[in-house]
């Protein structure tokens, strides 16, 4: 009887809990369970290839490979190694970052025409990655601690009911002063527009062919950024992704960038 | 040289062997690059010619083997020049074999090793030789042969490297332009060491990461790398001596934010002599300036020894650096070096773009500007240079 009570109590708690979310908390809420549905990764390796077009259509490729090691403290980010191939001038560059969520990452770049592996200042995480109109703050995108949340209604987005959200930068540096956004019922964002310093509209992200991995985990294979401003456009594609493949927690250390390097 | 002889035919039998026995997962890249360089002081204080022609060329060769446990590296460069015979050479920068264990790598064969954190007044790098022939700044550098192990824990990672034989600083010739005042005699060197060349260098590092920090405490004991440069009387020459020099350094960056600061410090005792060095300053950024992609980067630096005969005894440096942020990483660096002893200028630029995804363009200046006759590079004075440089790469 006393539990039976008690599971009567803990149902009507939470349903008034849910019944008495407002906006920000129910914002907050989707981002988070949005967040924590691409958890548990544990590590990724994958190639990355990037399209940059300028408004005349002209396209030039960048190529990429990347690892990337999953940070179980819940108060940090993840850390990632990323060598560069492609344009051939950069080949044999190797970049370390240690994410963090509201604070400045900790970077390393190995430069190999001076042998040489440099602590570099991350405090541009709103600098564009590589000549793109991608920003470093824009791969960890999907991390709720990041930003203040609101809900604002569901709308229809390419034939689905999404939820449409809008979410404010928590960290000082960031190039935006909000962002506004769709996620679907499966918890993927689809699209997010952003806003520039000055608050007027800069690029539009869209989150494109879905893919499920390890049973689990919905990752965009393909990002297309359009630039409102300067009418350049990337689309930067993963290939050959991989989840949970049991790197070295070790190549994410400073000491192993010469090692991993050519 | 017998013992490089030996080493790389050591390495180079390795390497063939390798590629018979596994299917081979392999790198190679590289580029070739055309330069013009044009001197704006006419014939200069040596009489040479107004304009240079060269050719740099680097090939990279990376191999995999045993599963990722072990690697093959080679990267070499060579250059032809027109006017100096000194500038013709092929170095192999990097020719080594690496064996990976958990906590340690084990690692044979030439290798460039950097150490410090300062942009311009590297002063604690010294496993290598510079290549003067290349750049009198001392920035460009010969590989080494040398044995190294490191070990590596969560405190930190320490190197010993162990080096064999000895490589020696390289001169631009007569005809190089710049060069030093009077020709360098290659073949009048003369060491502290009775081992000479084959002295036995070693030298021992231990770095490590301690949040915004990154530190270095490091020891070398062997020859010398900067030679006395002594005036031989019978033929008006430069006669190279190496000394055996012991040195303690230390190197620390602190990551600040933008503000990025930087100290070098080394104690050495050179052949009798002890003597001390400090150089550091700090480099801060302003990102997306006028609401734009480009950063502008600035860079100061001093450098103190308290030997009178080291160029570098109370200079500094100032620089700017714009990166536009741009499909072609278009970025130009402008400098000023002063020597505040003997009030010395010197100015540099350096703009580069990429014309496509495998062609880059590099155009350097230096202009000298009032030069103290007591200082090294008075001998340059007149050697005001603009450079462009065309780097295909494959």
């Amino acid at each position: 009887m006393n539990k039976f009570l008690l599971i009567l109590f803990f149902v009507m708690f939470v349903n008034t809990n849910l019944l008495s979310e407002d906006n920000f908390e129910k914002g907050l809420r989707i981002a988070k369970e949005s967040y924590e549905s691409t958890r548990g990764y544990v590590d990724s390796e994958s190639d990355q290839l990037m399209i940059l077009v300028d408004p005349k259509g002209n396209e030039v490729i960048r190529e990429i490979s990347g690892k990337t090691l999953e940070n179980d403290d819940p108060n940090d980010g993840d850390k990632s190694i990323i060598f560069f191939n492609k344009p051939k001038d950069v080949e044999g560059t190797v970049m370390l970052s240690h994410t963090h969520v509201n604070d400045d990452d900790d970077q390393w770049l190995y430069l190999p025409a001076l042998g040489r592996v440099k602590r570099i200042s991350s405090s541009n995480k709103s600098g564009s990655f590589m000549g793109s109109e991608i920003a470093f703050e824009d791969f960890s995108g999907n991390d709720y601690r990041k930003y203040e949340w609101e809900f604002i209604g569901e709308e229809e987005y390419e034939g689905e009911i999404c939820y449409k959200l809008v979410s404010i930068p928590k960290y000082k540096n960031s190039g935006y002063t909000k962002r506004i956004g769709f996620t679907d019922k499966l918890l993927r964002p689809r699209m997010i527009e952003y806003f520039d310093r000055k608050g007027e509209l800069l690029k539009t992200l869209y989150f494109e062919d879905y893919q499920l991995y390890n049973d689990k985990i919905w990752n965009a294979d393909t990002f297309r950024v359009v630039n409102h401003q300067n009418k350049n456009k990337t689309i930067y594609k993963w290939i050959n992704r991989e989840l949970n493949v049991g790197i070295n927690k070790k190549d994410f250390e400073k000491s192993s960038l010469l090692r991993l390097a050519d | 040289m017998i013992y490089i002889k030996i080493l790389n035919f050591a390495l180079i039998v390795t390497f063939i062997f390798s590629f018979n026995v596994n299917a081979l997962e392999y790198k190679l890249y590289g580029l070739v690059q055309p330069e013009f360089s044009i001197f704006t002081n006419g014939d200069g204080k040596h009489h040479q010619s107004k304009n240079n022609y060269s050719l740099f060329t680097k090939g990279n060769f990376i191999s995999y083997l045993d599963e990722r446990d072990a690697k093959i590296t080679i990267s070499a460069i060579a250059r032809y020049d027109e006017k100096d015979s000194e500038r013709r050479y092929i170095d192999f920068q990097k020719l080594k074999y690496e064996q990976y264990y958990e906590n340690y790598t084990f690692k044979i064969g030439n290798e460039i090793i950097f150490w410090g954190v300062n942009e311009s007044f590297n002063i604690i790098d010294i496993i290598n030789q510079s290549n003067f022939a290349e750049d009198m700044t001392g920035t460009k550098k010969l590989g080494q042969p040398l044995l190294s192990l490191a070990y590596d824990n969560n405190y930190g990672t320490i190197d010993l490297y162990l080096m064999p034989y000895f490589i020696e600083r390289k001169f631009p010739s007569k005809n190089g332009r710049p060069r030093l005042a009077l020709e360098v005699d290659q073949n009048s060197i003369t060491y502290e060491s009775s081992s000479k060349e084959q002295k036995l260098d070693f030298a021992l590092r231990y770095s490590m990461v301690y949040d915004d920090y990154d530190i270095g405490i490091a020891h070398f004991h062997g020859n010398n790398r900067v030679p006395q440069l002594n005036i031989n009387p019978s033929t008006l020459k430069f006669n190279p001596h190496y000394t055996t020099l012991s040195q303690t350094s230390l190197d620390i960056q602190a990551t600040k934010g933008a503000w990025l600061y930087k100290l070098e410090a080394l104690s050495a005792k050179d052949g009798n002599e002890r003597h001390l060095g400090v150089a550091g300053g700090f480099e801060y950024t302003f990102y997306g300036i006028r609401d734009s992609q480009s950063d502008l980067g600035l860079v100061i630096e001093y450098s103190f020894d308290d030997r009178n005969s080291y160029p570098f005894n109370n200079d500094s440096v100032a620089a700017l650096r714009w990166t536009k942020n741009d499909i072609n990483s278009t970025s130009l660096l402008a400098g000023m070096f002063i020597d505040m002893r003997g009030n010395s200028n010197r100015f540099i630029a350096e703009y580069e773009q990429r014309i496509n995804n495998n062609v880059k363009l590099f155009i350097d200046a230096t202009f000298n500007g009032s030069i103290d006759s007591q200082d090294f590079t008075y001998a340059f004075e007149e050697d005001s240079v603009f450079s462009i440089k065309l780097a295909r790469y494959f």
